[in-house]
């Protein structure tokens, strides 16, 4: 009950001037990096990281958050007008939305993408803030060899979520999993892989992953992938999209129901707290879900409002989710809750099971940035820019790219001023450019190297305190637990057939 | 078959997963009395590795010609990024922040659009190096080399 008092209490920073312009221009950002085609909100989070360094880490941590619920809304916009998700997360949303704008009710089905967000975003924040403090009272009772499971379980997750990939996605943590074993051992004074490089022996520093993984690997894959989408934006642009057409009617509403909104916003929760899922599976799950039990399935994928409402609830219901293990166990659930848990490492602070009894009052603006840009700034960023949005999508793209390098390479050099960070993001960024062109997922590589540490850590501290004995893994309640759950994970996810889609998404 | 793009990726990647492990079983034995050595971990992990690589090689050699991807229009200006971003790493505190990053964005803009209007697209780097310099400097603090000092 603290804890929310704590949140709630924690608005009132958004008063200072200050705090407020980084939100409000994070959410903008974010908007923006989602809303283009190519780009997405990690890729923004991951140029602004090195600029974390000069700020106080609270408004570091709200910008993310403003630019983590963006980055889940912004995608629709393209999505809807232009046929194009701006981000993954906003897939489903094209198969109502686009459909709409054709009928020439374009505002009208950003305005549900909107207010789907908004409802999303906010219930999954309120969730956050109310379970949060549970969790991490729990993940307090997990000891050092049911820290190794879970961590283990998390891995392994990720990898088994990637269906019809996983030896790539196996092959792609241990990638993650080799980068992390560089540098001075955590329990011995031995350094490896170092190859004499004493830049090494600190091991490799989390900004030029990010950077290169993010950055300049998007840089690399949009120079051989060029989207040309001047047809589709001219095309919008002929549809006027008007401030007063942006609001749903009450029937519409009704009609979608709101066990429809709260039903998807569960379902993008629950994703999210699983690591590696994302916005994209969540809103795929609530969209089949909603066609599942609706009473007309046959008018999704022509336009249905309910549709969209599924599928945006649940990407930024996701938003919630994704941070309660990255908050009480230092488990990311995505790219862009890794980089936060970058932003709080990079600060000298161990997200864990301790964070959220030593630094609530850390963590508690940003949980309250996240309801207030839910509830705030979807909203009103749509009313404000909403009828430019198509204007902004047309931007150039070679300008864009040009910027974005720069910031990319220049941002690697801020932390240590070491041109040896600058080589080491290029170097991240040519192995992911690879990575991804070869179909290989790079979430479960960063996984890999976020993660690897703490596993070899607790692998090794376990097997010393049982004296060698590896069966203490099924013998301690807490461990067997996570190896419960990754076998029931396991059978769902590798063993079991995968449930049919639904005809309307077949088709698309 | 044996050598189109992916392949050469899948070998490349087993080759460094190989020279991992070795490197990793050269830390000393796995396994001590003490317990798990610096080098188990490394090993498991190169291990995984090359049983990953095996499987994805072992896969893309069964798989028909047919289904094997095809390489698409070859496109290079992914190396040349690469080549811009090594040289402008390079030039960066020799040169200074300015000049480098001036001929860096000039370069990047050239390589994502075409050879024409050389003069907009030079006054367009410019501007885009100065307001980056104002952003890093001036408002975060963040000191970058120039040939000034």
């Amino acid at each position: 009950m603290d804890f929310i008092f704590l949140v709630f209490s924690s608005l009132s920073l958004l008063a200072d001037p200050l705090n407020l312009t980084y939100v409000i221009l994070g959410f903008v950002i974010g908007t923006v990096f989602a809303a283009i085609p190519g780009l997405t909100a990690t890729l923004a989070m991951a140029l602004l990281l090195p600029l974390t360094y000069s700020l106080s880490v609270d408004t570091a941590l709200m910008a993310c958050a403003s630019i983590y619920m963006a980055g889940m809304c912004g995608g629709s916009i393209t999505a809807t007008t232009i046929n194009i998700p701006g981000a993954p997360s906003s897939m489903m949303t094209a198969l109502d939305g686009y459909p709409m704008q054709q009928q020439g009710k374009g505002a009208l089905a950003l305005g549900h993408a909107a207010l789907g967000s908004m409802f999303g975003g906010a219930v999954g924040a309120l969730l956050l803030i109310a379970v949060a403090p549970f969790v991490a009272e729990l993940s307090l009772l997990v000891k050092t060899t049911g820290k190794f499971s879970l961590l283990a379980f998390a891995l392994i997750v990720v990898v088994i979520a990637q269906r019809g990939r996983i030896p790539q996605a196996g092959l792609a943590a241990c990638i993650g999993l080799m980068l992390a074993t560089v540098g001075l051992d955590a329990m011995e004074p031995i350094t490896r892989f170092t190859y004499g490089y004493s830049s090494l022996t600190a091991g490799i520093d989390l900004m030029p992953v990010i950077i290169g993984t993010f950055a300049i690997a998007e840089v690399l894959m949009q120079s051989c992938t060029r989207t040309d989408i001047s047809a589709a934006t001219a095309a919008a642009n002929k549809v006027k999209i008007r401030r007063r057409d942006f609001l749903p009617p009450l029937s519409d509403i009704r009609k979608i129901g709101f066990g429809c909104y709260f039903k998807s916003c569960l379902i993008g929760y629950f994703v999210g707290t699983l690591p590696g899922a994302g916005g994209s599976m969540g809103s795929f799950l609530a969209y089949t879900e909603a066609v599942r039990t609706s009473s007309e399935p046959e008018t999704f994928g022509k336009g249905n409002p309910q549709g969209i409402a599924a599928s945006e609830s649940a990407n930024n219901a996701v938003c919630g989710g994704a941070m309660v293990p990255m908050l009480t166990f230092g488990i990311p659930g995505d790219p862009i809750t890794a980089i936060m848990l970058g932003v709080l490492v990079i600060n000298g602070i161990q997200p864990g099971p301790q964070l959220m009894a030593d630094q609530a009052g850390l963590i508690a603006p940003m949980l309250a940035t996240l309801l207030f840009s839910a509830v705030v700034l979807i909203p009103l960023t749509l009313w404000l820019i909403g009828p430019y949005f198509i204007k902004i999508v047309s931007v150039r793209k070679d300008v864009l790219y040009a910027v974005i390098a720069l910031l990319a390479v220049v941002g690697s050099y801020v932390a240590t001023y070491s041109t040896f960070q600058m080589f080491m993001a290029l170097g991240m960024g040519v192995l992911a450019f690879y990575l991804r062109r070869n179909g290989f997922p790079v979430i479960t590589m960063l996984l890999g190297y976020i993660l690897g540490p703490n596993l070899e850590e607790f692998l090794r501290r376990s097997l010393a305190l049982s004296n060698g004995d590896p069966t203490t893994f099924f013998t301690n309640p807490d461990s067997l637990f996570f190896v419960i759950l990754t076998l029931v994970f396991v059978y769902f996810l590798v063993i079991r057939k995968p449930a049919q889609k639904p005809a309307a998404i077949k088709t698309k | 078959m044996f050598l189109h793009r992916q392949m050469i990726f899948l070998y490349v990647t087993l080759a460094v997963s190989a020279g991992y492990l070795v490197t990793a079983l050269s830390l000393g034995p796995p396994i001590a009395e003490s317990g798990l050595t610096p080098a188990f971990f490394p090993t498991l992990v190169g291990g995984a590795a090359i049983v990953f690589c095996s499987i994805l090689i072992v896969q893309a050699l069964q798989a028909k010609p047919e289904t094997a991807p095809a390489d698409d229009a070859r496109s290079y200006t992914h190396f040349w990024v690469v080549v811009a971003i090594f040289f402008y790493i390079v030039a960066f505190k020799p040169l200074g922040y300015f000049l480098s990053s001036g001929l860096f964005v000039f370069a990047l803009i050239l390589l994502f659009s075409n050879f024409e209007k050389l003069i907009l697209k030079a006054i367009i780097s410019a501007a885009i190096v100065g307001i980056a310099f104002v952003m890093f400097q001036q408002l975060f603090g963040v000191r970058l080399p120039t040939l000034w000092g």
